[in-house]
């Protein structure tokens, strides 16, 4: 589960599975920008079936707070 | 629950327009570098557009439509006794530019003519009010004029709407004949999510003023326009988008008990590749079924749906054929629509 997020956020992102750590701000990521922010969104809708509001997306600030979502949602 | 059916009425013809002036997107660079184009036009699928001049409006690229459908079809022009012009890029705030082209067509002057203001949904609320009228027995024929100079709206120097709208125009006659079968309509609204794509100012709340036309910075990104420019709200779009088109869909096919395999052609509005992509990839729905624009005309908005009919099922509706349109946006306002059509003429996309 958790290996599964990490690569389907790294390819979200065009980053590699190894650059993504749990604690890191993933907006602060060189390669996130407002079109890459949908990817990740699109990710999360067709890889996990989660559908976000912004708001809600907003309140999440760190992979491990994106993953949490996640993984609660199973 | 707006959800609804009508029988034997039908879109009889159709033609388009858009201006000749053809902007490629990966050498737009008048505000941005190339590099940085790049990467959102690949992402969006935008490759070109059209841009009216300064002295092109929605109403001329109609009525370029409605000439060439009109003597095509060959049409007594006293027949038509209703005139809907859809569009949010009116020529003037009053009148109605609905009325301008009664007279500029030579229709008559006991049609009836009014516009319709809404977005990328419209062509939908177009349809099913000159269906409506046609089925109450006021209408016998009814003229379509649909278009949009949304490269009018948005600011060039706003990375987020810049590179996506362009500019179209089309018309379509409504006819009653038994040919045509049934067809159903859902049709939606949500007036609490009005901030996600606006035009603030510039209407009678936030009025014209020196103040509304200053260009600003709104973002991070350095990103310009004015209160009296369009504004999108991309992320929260692409999540309603993402979520409520292929609830409205299923919701529409199961009213209709239609099963999607007798659906000959799927029509979206086109918003852009990315999230067309994503809602088809949602449905499960065969890509060749799917025609698009959105590569060579780009967003025209409500325009976008009977435009990709005109320009790639051309030679395609010469015999009875089942089309699902879905428009979506602004508003928010959405809806989704199972039409027949039968023999329809398709007239040209005429460059102006």
């Amino acid at each position: 589960m958790k290996d599964k997020f990490i690569t389907a956020l790294a390819e979200a992102l065009e980053m590699e599975d190894n650059e993504i750590k749990m604690e890191d701000t993933f907006r602060d990521y060189d390669t996130y920008d407002s079109l890459s922010e949908l990817s990740i969104l699109a990710m999360l809708d067709s890889d996990f079936g989660i559908e976000l509001e912004m708001n809600e997306y907003n309140t999440y600030l760190t992979v491990g707070d994106l993953y949490k979502r996640v993984s609660s949602s199973k | 629950m707006a959800l609804f059916s009508f029988n034997n009425i039908g879109i009889s013809g159709m033609s388009g327009a858009v201006p000749k002036n053809v902007i490629n997107n990966y050498e737009y660079d008048v505000f941005f570098p190339k590099e940085e184009i790049k990467e959102v036009v690949d992402k969006i699928g935008v490759k070109e557009r059209r841009f009216a001049d300064e002295n092109t409006c929605a109403s001329d690229l109609c009525y370029a439509a409605a000439e060439d459908l009109l003597n095509g079809m060959n049409v007594n022009r006293d027949e038509i006794d209703l005139l809907i012009f859809i569009s949010q890029t009116p020529d003037y705030r009053m009148p109605a530019t609905s009325i301008l082209l009664q007279n500029r067509l030579g229709l008559s002057r006991s049609a009836i003519a009014f516009d319709i203001s809404l977005g990328c949904s419209a062509f939908l609320y177009g349809l099913s009010v000159a269906y409506s009228m046609i089925a109450s027995g006021a209408v016998k024929k009814a003229l379509i004029l649909d278009g949009e100079t949304r490269s009018k709206v948005y600011s060039q120097k706003d990375r987020k709407t810049a590179f996506l709208f362009g500019d179209a125009g089309i018309a379509a006659l409504i006819e009653k004949n038994d040919k045509f079968g049934t067809s159903w309509f859902s049709l939606n609204s949500d007036g609490e999510r009005e901030d996600l794509i606006k035009i603030p100012a510039g209407g009678y709340r936030n009025m014209s003023s020196a103040e509304t036309l200053k260009e600003k910075v709104v973002d991070e990104y350095g990103n310009m326009r004015s209160d009296e420019h369009g504004y999108m709200n991309g992320a929260d779009v692409f999540n309603f988008v993402l979520r409520e088109i292929p609830k409205d869909f299923k919701r529409l096919v199961e009213y209709a008990g239609v099963d999607t395999s007798t659906v000959d052609y799927f029509v979206f509005h086109q918003a852009n590749q990315y999230i067309n992509g994503l809602v088809a990839k949602k449905l499960k729905l065969a890509d060749e079924k799917i025609p698009s624009t959105v590569h060579k005309y780009g967003n025209t908005s409500s325009v976008s749906i009977p435009l990709t009919i005109v320009s790639e099922l051309k030679d395609k509706l010469n015999k009875h054929s089942r089309l699902l349109l879905c428009g979506f946006g602004v508003g928010l306002s959405w809806g989704t629509a199972i039409i027949d059509v039968d023999n329809c003429y398709v007239g040209n996309v005429v460059e102006v």
